[in-house]
């Protein structure tokens, strides 16, 4: 049985931290606004606009950093600001001793999928796939994916329905939902971050690779056997795909498609969780129903 | 490793000069029963191309130089076979290679050159005949899908080096380097034991290291990871290249590399070319390879060497795969011996 974390309620604390890439605090600004105006204190990490090179810090500020929002009893939730990369450089050195005790929601999405399938593989603690600060900004604060986000940390079972697409392979699923970014998941591959994916629906998105690149992590997918035993896959949006000078001849929703053709599970192609704003909060290690319709892709919490 | 770069020039090295040795031919090895027979005068070495498309144009240079060292060479199908990016689909590649390792008068197999298509066809090989009589499979990039897989299933050392596509047109013209690389796949192919000697830089670790050598392309041993082409490194000593990637996309695959267990146990360690894709702008990763990779393996002690002349470069020396080898790191020199 997968832990959930309890549920935010008015009055609640969200901690907001950088594990990865640096973020400059006024990007977080809506964010914090929102978030204070659903009811929630929030407190930013010292991480949130602090800068080391690429990263929010060095390795052991990011850290302590994480380390303190995890092991503080006033902090309720963690919202990562932002992805990029740096995740997995302290991974291993994050004591999850008091989290266990108390897990709580840890929302972020992108280089934070390590994290996400890392707590699901050992601990089995439920997680949040869902939008960061950034996503907050550009008017965006309360499109219908923030307010996924929202319905997400109160407790409000999800019941997302989108369109179906032509690629799509029709049939129902119920299983553990896992997945996240695919360059981050085949990087979890043969690590004890490595997430199993028997009888689970898997979700899948990605941003900036080559057509290629996507072609072999997708047969890695496949030759680790991650493949065999889904119950359903969603692949969510592929964003700013590139092609070599060579083309590749396929486009990345065709190279996706000629993977899973032989499976007999359900697939739903281009569902709204992305790097773009669409994007639904998912929770990881939790139970969900998953419909592909003509026409009608649904998936429900169980 | 970004396949948009293969056919752009390769840059020359700024590092330390090279001085590249050899020793006596050797006959008897501890291991010679997973090594393929060395080719003698007259053997047939058969090209194909299990990626990316070449034309045969391109390729008359390695065939001629080929036939100049004593050796008959079958072209096949898949040279100057075209499918996008591909020679030829997943099938016919998969078949031209499959007649190669099947045919017993092809002694060895080059590949034409990398790119990107190895992995979608190796699981229609079928290795039987190949593990009864094995012969030498010569390439490197996406090839490391080849080297990893044989190495892991069947045992049978194979020959990272240089392809067709990388033999200069004109041999006369050509730098030192390049006519020397091309020579020690020769080298290695007719028996000779390889010795690889460098000037020693700042950042290497010292020490000494006997092991069976493995490697390749650091994408390509992250791919395995899970399959049954699985790279196992303990107590070998291991070469990583990689090109065209950023350098946190390095970083995590040197974080793959270290939590998947590849790194604890190494008899040493070879960090070949990095030509690593520079950072956009206001993304600075900020860490040199020498910090990425001696950060992850700080604990260790084993020998650990920069700048090695393996990679997607000029100086990509022939290194055979499942040999035993010595690494000796000292602030004398470094030496990559064939033992």
């Amino acid at each position: 049985m997968t832990i959930i974390p309890p549920y935010l309620k008015p009055g609640n604390t969200i901690g907001i931290v950088c594990p990865a890439g640096y973020m400059p605090l006024q990007k977080a600004q809506t964010c914090i606004e929102t978030l204070s105006g659903w009811g929630f204190k929030v407190i930013p990490g010292r991480t949130l606009g602090h800068q080391f090179n690429y990263f929010s810090g060095t390795d052991k500020e990011r850290l302590r950093d994480f380390q303190h929002m995890m092991d503080d009893k006033n902090i309720d939730a963690i919202l990562c600001g932002r992805g990029g990369y740096g995740t997995g450089r302290i991974i291993d050195k994050l004591d999850f001793t008091k989290f266990i005790q108390r897990p709580k929601w840890i929302v972020g999405f992108s280089d934070i999928t390590i994290l996400h399938n890392h707590l699901f593989s050992n601990y089995k603690i439920a997680s949040l796939h869902a939008p960061m600060a950034a996503a907050f900004n550009d008017g965006e604060y309360n499109n219908q994916y923030i307010q996924s986000l929202h319905n997400a940390l109160i407790g409000k079972k999800a019941d997302y329905k989108t369109e179906g697409n032509i690629l799509d392979q029709q049939g129902d699923a119920k299983g553990v939902l896992v997945g996240g970014n695919l360059s981050l998941l085949v990087n979890a591959i043969g690590t004890f971050s490595d997430i199993k994916t028997k009888n689970k629906i898997l979700f899948i998105e990605d941003i900036g690779e080559y057509i290629y690149n996507v072609d072999r992590m997708m047969y890695q997918l496949k030759r680790s056997r991650k493949l065999d035993g889904l119950k359903g896959l969603i692949v969510g949006r592929f964003s700013d795909m590139k092609d070599t000078t060579i083309p590749f001849g396929q486009t990345t929703e065709e190279v996706l498609k000629d993977l899973v053709k032989d499976y007999n599970f359900p697939v739903s192609f281009g569902f709204p969780v992305s790097h773009d704003k669409e994007n639904y909060a998912l929770k990881i290690g939790v139970k969900y129903k998953l419909n592909v319709d003509k026409g009608l892709v649904e998936l429900r919490e169980d | 490793m970004n396949r948009k770069d293969f056919l752009a020039a390769v840059v020359p090295l700024a590092t330390a000069a090279t001085s590249f040795t050899k020793e006596n031919p050797f006959s008897k090895s501890s291991h010679l029963k997973r090594i393929p027979p060395y080719l003698k005068k007259g053997d047939t070495i058969g090209i194909t191309c299990p990626s990316g498309y070449i034309s045969l144009e391109e390729c008359q240079s390695a065939i001629k130089k080929m036939q100049e060292w004593g050796f008959n060479i079958r072209v096949g199908m898949t040279v100057g076979l075209k499918n996008f990016t591909f020679a030829g689909s997943d099938d016919a590649r998969a078949k031209d290679l499959q007649q190669m390792m099947d045919d017993p008068s092809i002694k060895a197999i080059m590949l034409g050159r990398g790119g990107y298509g190895a992995v979608r066809m190796i699981d229609k090989i079928d290795f039987t005949k190949f593990k009864k009589n094995p012969k030498w499979i010569i390439g490197f990039s996406d090839a490391t899908v080849f080297h990893c897989h044989i190495s892991q299933n069947f045992g049978i050392a194979t020959l990272h080096s240089k392809m067709c596509n990388s033999f200069p047109d004109d041999f006369l013209t050509a730098a030192q380097t390049q006519i020397d690389t091309i020579d020690s796949i020769r080298d290695c192919l007719i028996g000779e034991k390889m010795k690889y000697e460098r000037l020693p830089i700042a950042e290497n670790r010292s020490g000494t290291g006997t092991g069976e050598l493995v490697g390749g392309n650091l994408s390509i041993i992250q791919m395995m990871d899970g399959s049954v082409s699985n790279l196992k490194t303990d107590g070998k000593i291991l070469f990583i290249e990689d090109v065209g990637e950023y350098a946190y996309k390095i970083d995590g695959m040197l974080w793959n590399l270290k939590r998947s267990n590849k790194l604890n146990k190494l008899k040493g360690l070879i960090i070949g070319e990095f030509r690593i894709k520079p950072d956009d702008a206001g993304e600075e990763f900020g860490k040199t390879i020498y910090e990425m990779v001696m950060e992850k393996i700080q604990k260790y002690h084993y020998p650990v060497c920069f700048d090695f002349p393996v990679g997607h470069v000029k100086e990509n020396y022939a290194l055979k795969c499942g040999v035993r080898h010595k690494l000796i790191v000292s602030q004398q020199a470094t030496i990559l011996e064939q033992i």
